[in-house]
């Protein structure tokens, strides 16, 4: 049994439901059968089953997403799991599904096929098991979910649910710890700790909210207690957490009590997640979990913020119902009904301005409640699709990539927009696709997962930015891993093996591989897709959540499948002439396989030379398998990738809370070098970076930072007389190298330091430090610095490659080795500040399209450049001091630095963006020269 | 209209918010004004959506095209201001501003009483007739950026003591405190009391004059927009020299016959040299001889908390670009500057001890491709300079030249 608390167990919705459970295929007579919401099945109860578990998660249109966590993580999750879910099941749907079962049969024995092929010749791979089932029933939360009966609408306040309680099973019971009554008797698990730290605003007792449920339980075997349902009264007796034990004691046998609850769905039925993806939404409520806030309350505040989304229609009928234009919209909090009150300014916007100005409209802002709301259109043949942020949270230009996005990606979905709004069936997953859409957008942090609160703080101030940059996270290997993953993937794409040859079975190949990309820990290492299938691929990972998932190893198994609209192949550029290739009227697939921290996203064509697909075909037992064993083979690999991200070879960073002059270096400005004064403090004091980084920075890292050194023993000795070569005597040196020329008012002495290293830098003199390195350790060593001083200077860099679709910025690692809370403050402004920088690059690229095109350059030609939309250099300097300077007397510390980001435009387009101190004068080309050199994929 | 409507052009539309009539409509086209308008149908629709927002307590404050700005306020509930600009580079800031004087500018002509209670509509668009010239100043192309900086346009004279000594006497000597010396639109020198004025009006007051046709001496009623909105004042301006003219905001006294020809020749003929001197000065804002880098185009300093500033495209005029882009581009990257990077100017630190942690203190930008013209911004305490400099300026020397500039031009502003 692979995942607890993701997993049902068997039997009992189906009755429920009334379900058939007896089924002709005798491989799946005993699976329940839940349909669409079924993504959950208990592999392990029937052993001798050969289906993957998965199998029965595949929806009637063929989609599947199915995330199980790895074992670590459902252990560690455990304990606070069962409070997960707000995931809810509408009735109608239920029925809907039913309708539908019979349907999907159809589609099934093709699937099924194979896996009967192989099963009797053995050539299924056996699936991990990775904990011995545990009898006692998995915690299943799903179950509960899909509980509620057709016909109760959940909604109304109070329901009262009564059980059976019986208090002479506590003899029964194991003894625990601390004797729960509420848990032991009524089954329902409450968590005083956890809901003290999310809300102190409960004075005396805190509600008593269903966190969980245990198995086996009366509240579960009820049936009408839902997770997130606040127990107000036993018996008309109010409870509280303070008083339940103590009522409950009083129940002198065995009795049938009245609980009343408080439905926590009532009032926000509308934030309830959709059941068709609950696998996932699952993971992100345990996402969220982990960050130590309950999902409820991450709706609740989400609500309160005004933002929408809506597809509306600009073709009215005079005589349609009322909200007849309104095709989607979500979410359905108050304050975002305000935003759809008044979508008549937006519809008369549209068509008004469009016609004035000849131009469509892009965006509006308006005030609400004395909260700035910028909305973002994007119109589509007489379509339009508007999304609303609140200002301060969204800035504009972002929002405008965020809604360009948003189509996109939807695109890339469901083929087009209307096909994406349009159909009733896609509307909770639209919604769910919006809320985690709104949760990315008002709540960045929450998304981001890492081991260490900073690199979740790097993550959460880098999103603003790196979310909305076309491309893929690139992760730069050595050749030789890259090699052997190039011919990993080869290996796969050639779809070779003895169960994919055609010759094999003597059927038609389903499908051709037409490329696939890894991402490991959320970096795409490998990539054999065409830019537009990567960066779409890219955005869709990126808009459920995926990469951050792998990031940390929670993926035990994941699998998605589904049908995609890659604009690349399904609309090829119209300029193509008759001999360019054709793409085949084929279907395209997306099948994204994940396994730990690695996830493998594969482009499937169906038709071309393959056979047409019919229908909605299901995943394909004999691709997955292959994928999840090419995933196996990786492992290999996947210790020499880790030890890449720890050790980075991108350019070296430094930490901006070293260059903090101290109060005594500024008032003297250049008479000393703030750096090493800073020094002194540091080896002391804070921890130092792993010394090998120390080492095989070229020795200028060294004379900023003799401290590691004394951290680690290997290498003390060549550390150890670096750092002394920087002894004070050598500051007096420094003064007179001041460069008249900076004619900078602050201290930008300490890069000069000492005279020892104003030589150039020699990357191949170690000196005595040399016998100290292993092979490995040299293999590293050609890491570059980026600066063109003797002292590193580089803070932060994002580069971007755009014609292949990907970009390198520091790993979180290397951000997190840094450290300093000057430091992340910088990041985040670095961040903030690229992304109105590349709103200006954005407009620039629009403009040079614009000249590029014939047959406008008359206009432009006219009008000379006098306004700033080709711009192709932009910095800025910044000057920041710690945040909590405490001494009144003392002006605190000054660090000034600069942002720039830079456009080079030919050959190809790149976007680099830097954070240096301002001590040196970069030439960002030569900084882009350095960085993009090598970069391929 | 969608065709013609993609140059650059600038509508003004004002409208009396309960009645949703037009008062006026203003366009300009290329910088000069023109008499295309938008059809009312059009007028109508853009009132109307913000009519609508706004009884449901929606406030519609912009809308962007992709390369149409739209921008809507209302004024004490009772007139309704939309500008709609094609403008290349136009951005909300600048329409915005731009509002806000022409707003000031109503007042200063017809009064806040009139405004906020409208009586006979006819009557007012009659008397708002008398403004067209000062707002068309706004939309077209001026050679002040006082409208969008909101800070007095200066100029630096030669012998600036000596021009302040003699209108300090002659302030004193008609009674006035309000007095200043005007060349074309930009302040020469005023008295304290006339650099005591209130923002919109101490730079409508030189705007006004410099929009008016040349008279030799004028009695002029005006609303102080800040001062006195609903009380008038005589602004009364002699010409010196064409183009050079003294300026006095006074109440009923005195009069204009007061201010004869024998007092003007005693206080100002000893001066004529200077004020000579001064003529040249109009679109070159600095004295002859400055220094100046030889890669500087284009310079403007603003002082945040005097709030003047002195700008000129004048340095090596025969080279590229013409005047008028320096000016643009001037004025669109300050105001890129205003909304992106230095936001609110230099008050948020005096205000509390508190410092935001991340302070930006000078951005630059390079254009291309194929321009290379290059652009700075550098904030030094209360003083923010902007320079556009020619190609051959090293992108990485701009901070020094700014600062070395900054430093230089501190005596003077």
């Amino acid at each position: 049994m692979a995942s607890p608390t993701l997993h049902d167990s068997r039997g009992g919705p189906d009755k429920l439901h009334g379900e058939p459970s007896s089924q002709e295929d005798e491989d799946s007579d005993s699976e329940d059968r839940t349909g669409d919401s079924g993504s959950c099945t208990s592999a392990s109860s029937n052993d001798d089953d050969l289906e993957p578990e998965w199998l029965d998660s595949v929806q009637r249109n063929g989609e599947l997403f199915y995330l199980e966590l790895s074992e670590g993580e459902e252990e560690s999750l455990l304990p606070e799991t069962p409070t997960v879910n707000h995931v809810r099941f509408s009735e109608n749907e239920i029925i809907i599904e039913e309708d539908d079962y019979k349907e999907r049969k159809k589609h099934e024995p093709k699937l099924k096929r194979f896996t009967r092929i192989l099963k009797s010749k053995k050539l299924l791979p056996k699936r991990y098991h990775k904990k011995s089932s545990n009898n006692d029933g998995p915690v299943s939360i799903l179950k509960h979910q899909l509980n509620p009966k057709i016909g109760v609408t959940v909604h109304q306040r109070y329901k009262d649910v009564t059980v059976y309680v019986n208090p002479k099973n506590l003899t029964v019971t194991k003894a625990r710890e601390q004797l729960k009554l509420l848990e032991v008797l009524v089954g329902i698990i409450h968590q005083t700790k956890w809901s003290w730290r999310r809300s102190g605003k409960q004075s005396d007792g805190e509600r008593l909210v269903v966190h969980g449920l245990l198995p086996g339980g009366s509240a579960m075997k009820s049936g009408q207690v839902l997770i997130g349902d606040v127990l107000v009264a036993v018996n008309d007796v109010d409870v509280t957490s303070e008083n339940i034990e103590r009522v409950l004691s009083c129940i002198p046998g065995p009795m049938q009590v009245k609980l009343t609850f408080e439905n926590a769905y009532a009032m926000k039925k509308e934030t309830a997640q959709p059941k068709k993806k609950k696998k996932q939404s699952n993971a992100n409520d345990l996402v969220k979990l982990l960050c130590g806030e309950a999902a409820e309350d991450i709706q609740q505040s989400v609500l309160v913020t005004p933002h929408i989304i809506m597809y509306l229609n600009l073709q009215l009928d005079s005589d349609s119902s009322k909200e007849e234009e309104i095709l989607y919209h979500y979410p359905m909090s108050e304050a975002s009904q305000k935003l759809k009150s008044v979508r008549g300014i937006f519809l008369t916007l549209c068509d008004m301005l469009e016609n004035v100005t000849g131009t469509q409209v892009t965006s509006s802002s308006l005030l609400l409640k004395g909260k700035q709301i910028h909305v973002a259109y994007w119109k589509e043949s007489d379509k339009l699709l508007l999304i609303g942020l609140p200002a301060e949270e969204v800035p504009l230009p972002q929002l405008r990539n965020m809604i360009e996005d948003v189509a996109q990606t939807l695109k890339f979905m469901y083929g087009s927009l209307d096909s994406a709004f349009c159909q009733v069936e896609n509307v909770p997953r639209l919604d769910h696709f919006f809320s985690l859409f709104f949760q990315r957008a008002l709540h960045p942090a929450r998304q981001h997962l890492s081991a260490s609160p900073s690199a979740q703080q790097y993550s959460a101030a880098s999103s603003v930015l790196l979310d909305s940059l076309p491309g893929a996270r690139w992760l730069t290997l050595p050749q030789e891993i890259k090699v052997e993953l190039d011919t990993m993937l080869s290996d796969l794409e050639a779809a070779d093996f003895a169960e994919l040859s055609e010759d094999y079975y003597n059927i038609r190949r389903l499908y051709t591989i037409l490329g696939s990309s890894l991402f490991y820990k959320g970096y795409l290492i490998c990539s054999h897709l065409p830019k537009d299938d990567l960066i779409e691929i890219a955005v869709y990972c990126r808009h459920y959540c995926l990469l951050p998932l792998a990031a940390k190893q929670r993926i035990g198994q994941l699998i998605i499948w589904r049908e995609v609209f890659p604009r690349h192949h399904l609309h090829p550029s119209t300029e193509s002439d008759t001999d360019a290739f054709q793409e085949p009227e084929g279907r395209y697939f997306l099948l994204i396989v994940g396994l730990r921290h690695y996830v493998l996203c594969v482009l499937l064509e169906a038709g071309g030379c393959t056979s047409k697909a019919t229908g909605n075909p299901g995943p394909d037992c004999v691709y997955v398998d292959q994928f999840r064993a090419t995933l196996h083979r990786l492992e290999a690999v996947q210790s020499r990738i880790d030890e890449r991200l720890a050790s980075s070879t991108g350019p070296w960073l430094s930490c901006a809370d070293w260059f903090l002059a101290g109060p005594r270096d500024k008032t003297d400005g250049l008479t000393t070098s703030p750096i090493i004064s800073r020094l002194h403090g540091t080896s002391k004091a804070k921890t130092p970076p792993t010394c090998r980084r120390a080492i095989f920075s070229d020795y200028s890292f060294k004379t900023r930072k003799p401290s590691p050194s004394r951290g680690s023993g290997e290498s003390e000795p060549g550390c150890e007389g670096e750092g002394i070569g920087l002894s004070p005597h050598t500051t007096p040196d420094a003064i007179p190298r001041q460069r008249e020329s900076s004619g900078s008012e602050d201290s930008g002495t300490w890069l000069k330091a000492s005279k020892k290293k104003s030589t150039l830098p020699n990357p191949f003199h170690l000196g005595n430090l040399k016998k100290e390195l292993s092979e490995k350790e040299l293999e590293i060593y050609n890491t570059m610095k980026l600066t063109s001083g003797p002292e590193n200077t580089l803070f932060h860099y994002v580069a971007l490659e755009t014609v292949q679709g990907i970009f390198i910025t520091p790993t979180h690692e290397e951000v997190a080795q840094l450290g300093g809370s000057v430091h992340s403050q910088l990041i985040k402004n670095f961040h903030q500040c690229c992304l109105s920088i590349r709103a200006f690059f954005q407009q620039t690229l629009v403009e040079e399209k614009k000249k590029a095109l014939p047959g406008r350059d008359h206009a432009d030609s006219s009008t000379p450049a006098s306004s700033l939309s080709a711009v192709k250099e932009h910095g800025v300097l910044f000057e920041c001091s710690p945040e909590n300077w405490t001494d009144p007397k003392k002006s605190p510390p000054v660090l000034t630095y600069w942002v720039v980001g830079r456009l080079f435009l030919h050959p190809k387009p790149q976007e680099l963006y830097v954070c240096f101190h301002d001590s040196v004068t970069e030439i960002a080309i030569e900084m882009a020269f350095k960085l993009f050199f090598g970069l391929t994929l | 209209m969608g065709e013609e409507g993609s140059g650059d052009t600038v509508h003004l539309l004002c409208l009396a918010a309960s009645s949703g009539i037009p008062l006026f409509c203003r366009s300009s086209r290329g910088g000069a004004p023109t008499r295309q308008q938008l059809p009312f149908s059009v007028i109508g629709s853009l009132n109307g959506v913000h009519m609508f927002g706004q009884n449901l307590d929606v406030q519609l404050n912009s809308a962007r095209t992709e390369d149409t700005t739209v921008v809507w306020k209302s004024f004490h509930d009772s007139i309704t201001l939309i500008a709609l600009s094609s403008e290349k580079g136009t951005s909300e800031l600048r329409l915005e501003r731009m509002l806000h004087m022409v707003f000031g500018a109503m007042v200063l002509i017809v009064g806040l009483e009139e405004l906020t209670n409208i009586r006979n509509v006819e009557r007012l668009k009659k008397e708002l007739r008398a403004s067209y010239r000062l707002i068309d100043s706004f939309l077209g192309d001026s050679e002040l950026i006082g409208d969008l900086t909101q800070c007095v346009d200066c100029v630096i004279p030669p012998e600036g003591s000596l021009l302040q000594e003699t209108l300090s006497g002659f302030a004193e000597a008609t009674g006035t405190a309000f007095v200043s010396l005007l060349v074309s639109g930009r302040v020469v020198a005023a008295t304290e009391g006339w650099w005591r004025l209130g923002m919109p009006e101490a730079v409508l007051l030189p705007w006004l004059v410099g929009s008016l046709p040349p008279q030799a001496a004028r009695d002029y009623p005006v609303y102080l927009p800040h001062g006195s909105p609903t009380v008038p004042h005589r602004l009364l301006t002699l010409t010196l020299l064409p183009s050079l003219e003294l300026c006095l905001l006074c109440g009923p006294r005195p009069s204009l016959s007061q201010l004869n020809p024998q007092l003007l020749e005693r206080w100002w003929l000893p001066l004529l040299d200077p004020l000579r001197g001064c003529l040249a000065l109009g679109p070159r804002a600095l004295p002859d001889g400055f220094p100046l880098h030889a890669d500087i185009l284009g310079l403007l300093l603003l002082h945040l908390e005097l709030k003047r500033c002195v700008f000129t495209v004048e340095p090596l005029r025969d080279k590229e670009p013409s005047p008028e882009q320096r000016r643009r581009l001037l004025r669109n990257f300050y105001t890129l500057v205003a909304t992106t990077h230095f936001p609110s100017g230099p008050t948020e630190k005096t205000e509390d001890g508190v410092r935001p942690a991340q302070m930006p203190r000078a951005c630059y930008l390079v254009l291309g491709p194929g321009t290379g013209w290059q652009l700075v911004a550098l904030q030094l305490g209360l003083r923010l300079l902007l320079l556009l400099l020619s190609p051959q300026s090293p992108t990485h020397g701009l901070r020094s030249l700014a600062t070395h500039t900054l430093h230089s031009l501190t005596p003077l502003l």
